[in-house]
């Protein structure tokens, strides 16, 4: 039960950063972008592609408890902004030009299509088996005693995991909060007319948005590979969870596809011993037609 | 030299089909001018293009002289034109305080000297400042969007149809508000529906009339002059 639950938070907490920066998008460029679970995929590939670069065959000393050490950070501070300048490329050479002529369904095509091809080109370099930050194996902690619900086990990995998760929820809501450029984000969504007339260059916002969601989705995407594999579809595979908590936080808005997230996270774990780890997706799916069906504004619904 | 003016404006939604068919217009300093006209004259669209939200087919748009017919719409307010809209006008999911400092900020000015000010002059929008806008009544709604628009205390202001909506009182507050701006100098334009309102506190009246500028005259013997309904006829009903 509580194994369960950690589990889920765990998933969870990825679905959360991806479904964050998917609600970004969507609020501010008004198109649902498909492509969005392949940043994730990029992301964890582009940290692996530095890693071996950083390491140039050298063993990666663990930092403490962990099963990574300081060049695993290294390479995510690297591969943030690569990750965010392919998203600025796919939105320069295709959403952007679309945009000033198609419709929003336009757009939703255009973006599968740019999501195969990101998708061909990870199999492309990297190949199709599944690869790790490190093979260093990590002796899960126990937490709380097997007679107590079930017992809790959990590795020092997956609790960094949850502890930063929460610390980029935190930074990014004081970021929307109190900076300039995260409250013209906010105008912008409501309103872009209205934020030019305030004062806003609403491109420089929409590339602004493209950055953080893209930052949000390659950190998601390494949190996703140090807590199990790095395949070339762990993208894809993530993109239904992050429908569900997006829509399920009410689109557009950010606390929601955060709960959002640990919902869906928690759906899916609960899947496992019900169906098993094969019908893991079905937690989202039901938890996506449940929401559509009973409330489709999401549970806290977009502010009009 | 005027504060703001408008040179054979030609504007529209799209190319070839202009709404606003040659305008021209100016406002100096310290006035106030009505731009008057029945619905769908193009009052709207001749605004929102000297805001630059509309393209300009051709002609120019004047800010104390010099042509800012080509400088964007976010560059506007702090060049010294601010705007309000007819509709949606302040951001509803911000609070007060974060609508005004937002534009403050994006003006490079100090956001909480800047918030404070307009706090002095619409105190109050001060006891609602966490409130978020969306909650405002009309009036407070009206008053933080003029606010909003002239926190970088720019030398023109155009207000789009400030009164519609409002009980007569909030509009009695909404125009004393105006004057009260017109005190520190700025240039208004007024589009406003209200004739009889427009044209008791503006000194100078613009009648657009299917996007052409059909009269440009002192307001107040324009009150009773009975060209005005027959250039509003066949539009809308008079009363
Ligand atoms: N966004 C738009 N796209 C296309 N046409 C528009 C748009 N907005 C207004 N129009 C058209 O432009 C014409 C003039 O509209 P505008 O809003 O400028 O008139 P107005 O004088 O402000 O009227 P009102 O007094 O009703 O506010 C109308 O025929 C209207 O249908
Ligand atoms: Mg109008």
């Amino acid at each position: 039960m509580l194994q369960l639950v950690a589990d889920g938070l765990i998933v969870g907490s990825v679905v959360s950063l991806g479904a964050v920066g998917l609600t970004l998008t969507y609020s501010l460029l008004r198109f649902a972008n498909f492509g969005h679970g392949e940043l994730l995929t990029w992301g964890a590939y582009l940290t692996l592609a530095f890693l071996g670069l950083l390491l140039a065959g050298a063993e990666m000393a663990p930092i403490g408890p962990f099963s990574f050490g300081w060049p695993l950070l290294a390479a995510l501070m690297l591969a943030l902004p690569a990750t965010a300048a392919i998203a600025l490329a796919v939105d320069w050479a295709l959403f952007r030009r679309l945009a000033r002529h198609g419709n929003a369904i336009t757009l939703v095509i255009a973006s599968f299509g740019a999501a195969l091809a990101l998708r061909n080109l990870v199999q492309f370099i990297w190949g199709t088996l599944p690869e790790y930050y490190t093979r260093e194996i990590q002796i899960a902690i126990r937490l709380v005693p097997r007679d107590v619900l079930g017992g809790l086990r959990i590795t020092p990995d997956q609790l960094l995991v949850l502890a930063l998760t929460a610390a980029v929820v935190v930074l990014l809501h004081l970021f929307l909060s109190y900076s300039t450029l995260g409250r013209a984000m906010r105008a912008t969504a409501m309103n872009p007319a209205l934020a030019r007339l305030a004062g806003a260059d609403v491109a420089k916002v929409a590339r602004a948005t493209w950055v953080i969601g893209a930052a949000l989705a390659c950190i998601a995407g390494v949190f996703a590979g140090l807590t199990g594999q790095i395949r070339p579809m762990m993208g894809f595979d993530l993109l239904l969870p992050l429908f569900a908590a997006a829509i399920l936080g009410g689109i557009g808005n950010v606390w929601g596809a955060v709960i959002g997230g640990l919902i869906v996270g928690l759906a899916e774990s609960f899947t496992v011993p019900l169906l098993g780890a094969e019908y893991r997706a079905a937690g989202s799916f039901a938890v996506l037609i449940a929401i559509l069906l009973i409330r489709p504004t999401g549970l806290f619904g977009a502010r009009a | 030299m005027s504060a703001l003016a408008a040179r054979e404006v030609v504007a529209g939604y799209e190319p070839g089909l202009p709404i606003v068919k040659g305008a021209s217009l100016s406002v100096a300093g310290g006035e106030i001018v009505a731009l008057l006209g029945p619905n769908g004259a193009g009052k709207s669209t001749l605004a929102k293009a000297m805001a630059g939200l509309v393209p300009v087919a051709s002609g120019a748009v004047l800010l104390q002289g010099s042509d800012i017919t080509a400088v964007p719409a976010h560059l506007r307010l702090k060049r010294g034109l601010g705007f309000v809209p007819q509709t949606e006008n302040v951001f509803a999911n911000l609070t007060v305080r974060e609508n005004l400092e937002l534009a403050a900020s994006l003006a490079g000015l100090d956001r909480r000297a800047a918030r404070e000010e307009m706090f002095g002059f619409f105190p109050d929008l001060a006891r609602l400042a966490r409130l978020e806008a969306g909650r405002l009544s009309g009036g407070q709604r009206q008053m933080l969007a003029v606010a909003r628009a002239l926190l970088a205390k720019p030398a023109a202001l155009m207000l789009d149809e400030p009164s519609a909506g409002l009980s007569p009182r909030y509009v009695a507050e909404v125009f004393a508000m105006l004057a009260r701006v017109r005190q520190a100098g700025v240039a208004i334009l007024l589009v406003e529906q209200n004739v009889k309102a427009a044209l008791e506190l503006a000194d100078r009246a613009v009648v657009l009339v299917d996007g052409t500028v059909r009269l440009d005259e002192p307001a107040r013997p324009l009150l009773g002059d009975p060209r005005l309904p027959a250039l509003f006829l066949g539009a809308r009903e008079h009363a």
